[in-house]
């Protein structure tokens, strides 16, 4: 049944290196002659792998193994060097939770700073802007400059505004390893409630295999940028930790 | 050409929301301090006081131009330097200054420096309102001429926001280019016709060159509007070099865009 729905992520191929330069010097005669001396490293090692909507992928690897670059790669950030990315449909992307957000401005302006950057209109964002406030239960902060926040209440702001957007696909990268117990039980739930929807993708990175069985019904398994596994997640969970 | 019709969709693609943008912008810059607004206007009147000072008080230099009393011959053409200078700056950091448009999340990236552009604009506006009624209190009511302020003025915004690309961009890759553009302004002012005319200037070959920098065109078609009631037309030579230097920098913005574009997230 599974094969039926769209695909909403395809990696055809995708290679991506970074030119890692001696100094800053080297660098900059680097980006005009090619045979500057340096090393690649490639992050993501010719990588193909198909998301269809309404799936729940976990990547799950060690450092460095390039999940973040992948994960960067789909939300449009940076660039493969060679081979294809094809994303269908919105993202929002629980990256960096306090990014995008700007110290000077009320929590209230910034919900709407930052749902304007995610190309939302204003009666949307009006629309929204209880839900998140509720979500985010900064209570009178709300209309307080962010430098007053403490850094758990920027990353409750910064979680309310990405869960609520409606998104299509759904990235969520150590997102929930933020704020204490009780929000962390909350963020779960949300998450859980959008999983719910059957259109909704979902692509979840953590160290926390726990959570990614809790999530997800399917794990890709990466090591140095190379795919090594692709399946169930209980399958790959279990090929994970007998490689460790 | 594939580079121009890319930047003209993520134009599209962002619509009014460039506007805000370049509104929070603003915001951003004022609110951090408590007198907010007046230091957009505290800054200009210093320098321009200072300059005033140094010419008319110390070197006793500043005789009236055209029946037009120094001071305003200065801020004439000192008004467009404002923003052209904001732009120098503002321009080569605008990139790394919203590196997190970048980095964190799919930003159309050639849309940073015009919404930084615009902001500065705004403020341009403000400067432009107030000089006006500086002329008329010293007697000089508007006339036709001013007219010109706006053909300058999309000069101004046109060349300026085209630099912000290329310099935001080549800024974004290296540091040093910034460090080059800062260090660089105060040669640039002084190499440029905002505090003499060109136009007197002996040697002809050096005359010439200058016009090929846009300072010198827009400052002094600020003046040509304020002071000299003369209009573009009457002299093509200048205008002429100003759409050379145009087209020049534009196909380096280009350039920068087609090949940097994908290297500045992984750089900053």
């Amino acid at each position: 049944m599974e094969n039926e729905k769209e695909v909403v992520v395809r990696f055809d191929h995708v290679t991506k290196e970074y030119r890692l330069y001696k100094s800053e010097k080297a660098r900059f005669r680097g980006l005009f002659n090619k045979n500057v001396p340096h090393k690649i490293n490639k992050a993501v090692n010719d990588l193909s792998f198909e998301i269809r909507r309404g799936d729940a992928v976990s990547l799950i690897g060690r450092n460095g193994a390039g999940k973040s670059t992948i994960l960067k790669m789909i939300t449009g950030v940076t660039f493969p060097t060679s081979g294809d990315v094809e994303v269908n449909g919105t993202i929002s992307a629980l990256l960096e939770l306090r990014a995008g957000f700007d110290a000077n401005f009320t929590g209230r302006e910034n919900i709407y700073l930052k749902c304007e950057l995610m190309g939302l209109t204003q009666d949307e964002i009006k629309a929204l802007e209880p839900e998140i406030i509720e979500f985010a239960d900064v209570g009178e902060y709300i209309d307080q400059p962010l430098k007053t926040y403490s850094s758990g209440m920027k990353a409750r702001l910064g979680f309310a505004i990405c869960v609520n957007v409606n998104p299509d696909i759904l990235i969520i990268d150590e997102a929930l390893s933020v704020g204490d117990k009780r929000f962390r039980k909350k963020c779960t739930q949300k998450v859980h409630e959008i999983m719910s929807r059957e259109d909704v993708t979902l692509l979840f990175v953590t160290h926390s295999l726990d959570a990614a069985q809790d999530f997800c019904k399917r794990g890709i398994v990466l090591e140095k940028g190379v795919k090594l596994f692709d399946g169930d997640i209980e399958e790959a969970i279990e090929f994970y930790n007998a490689r460790e | 050409m594939d580079s121009i019709k890319l930047i003209i969709e993520e134009h599209k693609l962002l619509g009014d929301q460039l506007f805000k943008l370049a509104k929070s912008e603003l915001i951003k810059t004022y609110r951090a301090s408590a007198f907010g607004w007046a230091w957009a206007l505290v800054k200009p009147t210093v320098r321009i006081f200072v300059f005033w000072f140094a010419f008319t008080v110390g070197l006793r230099a500043g005789k009236p131009v055209e029946g037009y009393p120094y001071i305003l011959w200065l801020v004439a053409g000192f008004l467009p330097w404002f923003y052209m200078q904001d732009m120098l700056n503002g321009g080569a950091g605008c990139i790394r200054k919203h590196n997190h448009l970048v980095t964190k999340m799919k930003f159309p990236v050639s849309t940073i420096p015009t919404f930084v552009s615009i902001s500065h604009l705004y403020v341009h506006w403000v400067l432009l309102g107030i000089t006006i009624v500086l002329f008329m209190a010293f007697g000089f009511m508007p006339d036709i001429y001013y007219l010109q302020i706006i053909f300058y003025m999309i000069l101004m915004f046109v060349f300026f926001t085209i630099w912000g690309l290329l310099a935001g961009l080549l800024a974004a890759i290296s540091q040093d280019f910034q460090n080059l553009v800062r260090s660089f302004t105060q040669a640039i002012f002084w190499m440029s016709g905002v505090m003499y005319n060109v136009d007197i200037i002996h040697n002809p070959t050096i005359r010439l060159l200058l016009k090929f920098n846009p300072i010198t065109v827009i400052s002094g078609g600020y003046r040509k509007a304020f002071i000299y009631k003369q209009w573009f037309w009457e002299d093509p030579v200048e205008l002429g070099c100003f759409c050379v230097t145009l087209i020049v920098f534009t196909l380096l913005a280009l350039w920068a865009f087609k090949h940097l574009r994908k290297e500045v997230p992984d750089v900053l």
